[in-house]
Order: C-alpha cells, then structure tokens, then sequence
C-alpha cells in the first residue's frame, strides 16, 4: 500500500505507475503542486513502489 | 495524460533527479536545478539591464514564495547594490497575517531593512473592510491600491528601482487576461514615466513551481494559504487554462510571454492595435491632480477608489 498525502489529508491506496500517473488520477494539476517521494522533491516520472510515502504540496495559490 | 517513466531518473551527473523539466525534456538534481535557476535570473537581469552598481532597489516582498525567493536571489548577485524591502499589509484576516511574519522572518535572515505600509494608513480601509462595503470584486480595489502605495513606498524608501516577484505564469496570465477581456492596450501600458520608480522583474524568464521547488530547496517556509478573496478572480480562471494547457503542451507559457517580448520589439503593437488605442486607453500618463502620483486622467485610479470607498 502507498501512503498519500494531499495537502495534509492522509490516505492509503494501492497504486501502480509514476507519480505523474498517480496526480493525473487524483486530478491534481502538475503545475500546481511539487511532490515529495519518500521525504525528497521528486520528478513526476518516478515510478511509485509498494510502501512508498507520497506527498502532494499545493504550491500555486491565488492571491 | 500519462506520464513515461523515465528509465533512470538521474541527472546528467549521475544523481538521482529532483525535477524534470517537461518543457525541456531534461532531468536534473538539486544542484543542478539550483545552478541553472540562478543562472537564468541572472541572465534575465542582464539580458533586460535591470540592474547597475549602485542601485537602489526596493524589492515587493508580500511573503509569498515569489517575492522571499526574489529577495534572496537579488542578496546573492554578485553586484554592488542596496537592498531595502517593502510589505504592503492589505488587512486580510488570516492570509497576510502569516507571509508578513514569513517578511519579517526573511528580511532578518538577510540582513535587509524591511519597512510595512498598510492600507489603512494610506487609503483609510482595510482590504476586509472594503471587501465587506462592495458589492463588486475586491481583486480590482487591492490591485490599484497596492500598485499605487508600492510606488509611493519606493520613492520614500529612495529606491531608484522597485523589483516585483512576477514569474512567467504571471506574465502570461495577465496577457491572456488583457486580450480575452479585450483591452490589449493594457497590455503595454507605459510605467515608464519619471513618477514611477523604475520596475524590474528578474523572475520574469522563471515558472512559478520552479520556484516553489527552489524555496523549498533553500529551506524558505511556505505559506500555504490561498487570499479568501481570490476566487472573485479572473486570473484564477486564466490560472487553471493555462496550467492545462501548459500540461498537454508543455512551454506553452514561456511562448505566450515571448509573443509578448516579441511584439514589444517590433512595431506590431502599433500596427496591430494602434487604431484602436487612440480611442481607448493609450498608455500616456500624467499626474493626478489630487495626489500629485501618476496617473493617466486628472484623477487617478487609487484617489478614484480612494473617493468612492470613503
């Protein structure tokens, strides 16, 4: 299982493929966020293994 | 869209990457990613004469990732200039609260003089206040009222520059903004006139996740906080096309603000719109008979609103 955390919200998933797979799903915008892959900022072409920890900032705002 | 899994996802230096830039097709680490964003602010400022030995600049800092990671990109340039930073407390309730701490926080870690102006010392209300008394959309008020006092708080700072945070997904916002809404004389409206202080925008070439990335990298803590008013926006609607756009078409926003640089250069501003902007807005600019401030009627905007909020 995959931990996910989307802006502070915490939940577990079984997932397959890249990180840029997993936004896509989520129907996050890439642009709008920088993912963090075990506690590092990572690309969104990673692949994403069992037991990884994913999370997902929200870094564009308005304002 | 599905993303390809880049086989190894390493850096041409052999480390693991932090970023790939789709619109580059390129991987690169941390380190790598940090040279080459301060080598393009670097590039930018030369490739624009942005700055001299011995400015002044006055730099905008809301606390936000964009102006914390201006401000320490201007302290690391190898020039000999002074820096002074000015926060424009708009009173939002739980919004500016936060990045003036964030301000604060940056401007003591720098060493930079840091001086807040808020809008209710200079146009009797707060943003709230205003917000709660319209019934139109605040965005426009805040936007007048803190162009004017930045520029105002320039010149009393004696700053002979005042460079703003505004990244390549600004710029090109703002351009869709102008010709969606019709009115592309806006878009090269002339602040190039001696009451205003000189405007610079050294991020100008930079997206604004690369820039999160790099304060996130540079140990800038970000405030994660969305202004309660911007949904009013029209830019928060341009902001969620063009990321779209710009995922499907990846460096479709550095070519949107390249048109712009492009027609700036050449005369097809004046071929395109001239007509046109005789009649509406030209972009010629005097000084408002109330404030004494620059403005392009007797009147100018922020004494308009100024009037009309009190």
């Amino acid at each position: 299982m995959t931990e996910i955390i989307v802006d502070n919200e915490k939940k577990k998933m079984k997932f397959r493929g890249t990180l840029g797979d997993l936004l896509y799903k989520l129907k996050v915008r890439r642009e709008e966020v920088v993912i963090k892959l075990n506690g590092k900022i990572a690309p969104e072409t990673r692949e994403i293994k069992a037991n990884d920890k994913v999370e997902i900032i929200k870094v564009v705002f308005g304002g | 869209m599905v993303t390809k899994n880049k086989s190894n996802n390493i850096c041409s230096c052999g480390k693991n990457a932090t970023i790939f830039l789709h619109y580059a097709n390129r991987l690169l680490c941390e380190t790598h990613f940090i040279e080459m964003f301060d080598k393009r602010v670097g590039r930018t400022i030369r490739e624009f004469g942005m700055l001299k030995k011995g400015d002044k600049v006055a730099v905008g800092l809301s606390g936000g990732k964009d102006s914390c990671v201006l401000l320490h990109s201007l302290a690391q340039i190898n020039m000999p200039i002074k820096l002074v930073a000015i926060t424009i407390d708009e009173g939002i309730k739980g919004y500016r609260n936060n990045t003036l701490k964030t301000a604060k926080r940056e401007c003591e870690k720098l060493g930079i003089e840091h001086v807040v102006y808020s809008f209710k010392e200079t146009a009797g209300k707060t943003m709230d206040d205003i917000a709660n008394q319209k019934n139109e959309i605040p965005c426009s008020y805040c936007g007048v009222i803190r162009r004017y006092m930045l520029n105002k708080a320039a010149k009393e700072t004696g700053a002979n520059k005042l460079a703003t945070g505004h990244n390549v997904d600004d710029i090109a916002q703002t351009l869709l903004m102008n010709i969606m809404r019709n009115e592309p004389s806006r878009i090269w409206r002339n602040s190039d006139n001696e009451n205003f202080v000189k405007r610079i925008k050294p991020l100008v070439r930079t997206p604004e996740r690369e820039i999160a990335i790099y304060a996130m990298l540079k140990g800038i803590k970000l405030d994660r906080a969305d202004c309660p008013y911007a949904h009013f926006a029209f830019r928060s609607h341009v902001r969620k096309l063009l990321n779209e756009t710009e995922e499907r078409y990846p460096g479709t926003k550095f070519k949107v603000v390249n048109s712009f640089f492009e027609m700036t250069n050449s005369n097809i501003m004046e071929q395109t719109i001239g007509k046109y902007g005789k009649k509406k807005n030209t972009g010629k600019m005097s000084k408002c008979k109330t404030c004494n401030q620059p403005g392009s009627e007797d009147m100018c905007m922020f004494c308009k609103m100024k009037k009309n909020i009190s």
